[in-house]
């Protein structure tokens, strides 16, 4: 059931995205970086990140055991699903912050 | 296939995609926008990463559309869901309208910001 819950803060956290989004577009760009250097932003936010990892590993693991893979004569483990989509999350991210933040 | 059937397969299917979108580009737009920039940590220097994203024109709109939408779809419609599993399933229609309004409203307004911060989105690059 917790990762049912953890969806609340994936939810919430695109929703104050996007109002942030909308004080970028209206020109409104030092309102929109006070609002994310809020303390209680922050806190949410450190909250949202812990429950996002743990909402993606719980949805890692859950593909491995719905669709595991047949290789011969053996099948793969969920574990092995975890272990391959968070090797695969931290390529990603890092790319992401390549591409974006240090170029 | 009955239609209703057939819609509800291709609900749960965009939320299965946006349970992938969720789980592989939510973390780190998290820890740029929310944690790294206002507490000064690797990788942020002095530009904040929203900025730094939308710079990258093309591809940068097209990553928090993608990230934005698909989280919020995922996340909507899984609460909307849980709340009816936890004793409020005589309100599941009104829930479910609620977090589709929420979810058409969020992806519109999310397109609409990001094309008025680069209006020139869909000229070639």
């Amino acid at each position: 059931m917790i990762r049912e819950w953890t969806s609340f803060f994936v939810a919430v956290f695109s929703l104050i995205y996007i109002y942030e989004l909308s004080l970028f577009a209206s020109g409104a760009k030092d309102s929109a970086l006070a609002l994310m250097r809020n303390p209680g932003i922050i806190a949410f936010n450190v909250l949202a990140l812990l429950f996002t990892l743990y909402h993606a590993s719980t949805w890692f693991y859950l593909i491995g055991k719905v669709q595991p893979i047949k290789l011969g004569k053996t099948t793969s483990k969920p574990w092995q699903a975890l272990l391959l989509n968070i090797v695969l999350l931290l390529i990603i991210s890092y790319a992401v912050i390549q591409i974006f933040i240090v170029r | 296939m009955p239609k209703v059937a057939r819609l509800h397969a291709i609900l749960w299917g965009v939320f299965s995609m946006g349970g992938f979108i969720a789980a592989f580009l939510l973390p780190v737009l998290i820890y740029l926008v929310g944690i790294a920039y206002p507490l000064g940590l690797w990788p942020v220097t002095n530009e904040d990463p929203t900025s730094a994203i939308l710079n990258h024109h093309h591809i940068g709109t097209l990553f928090l559309f993608v990230t934005v939408a698909g989280s919020l779809y995922h996340g909507i419609f899984r609460f909307q869901s849980t709340l009816t599993e936890v004793g409020l399933a005589r309100a599941k229609r009104a829930l479910e309208a609620i977090g589709y309004l929420i979810i058409i409203l969020g992806i519109l307004a999310t397109a609409i910001y990001l094309l008025q911060y680069n209006p020139s989105f869909f000229s070639l690059p």
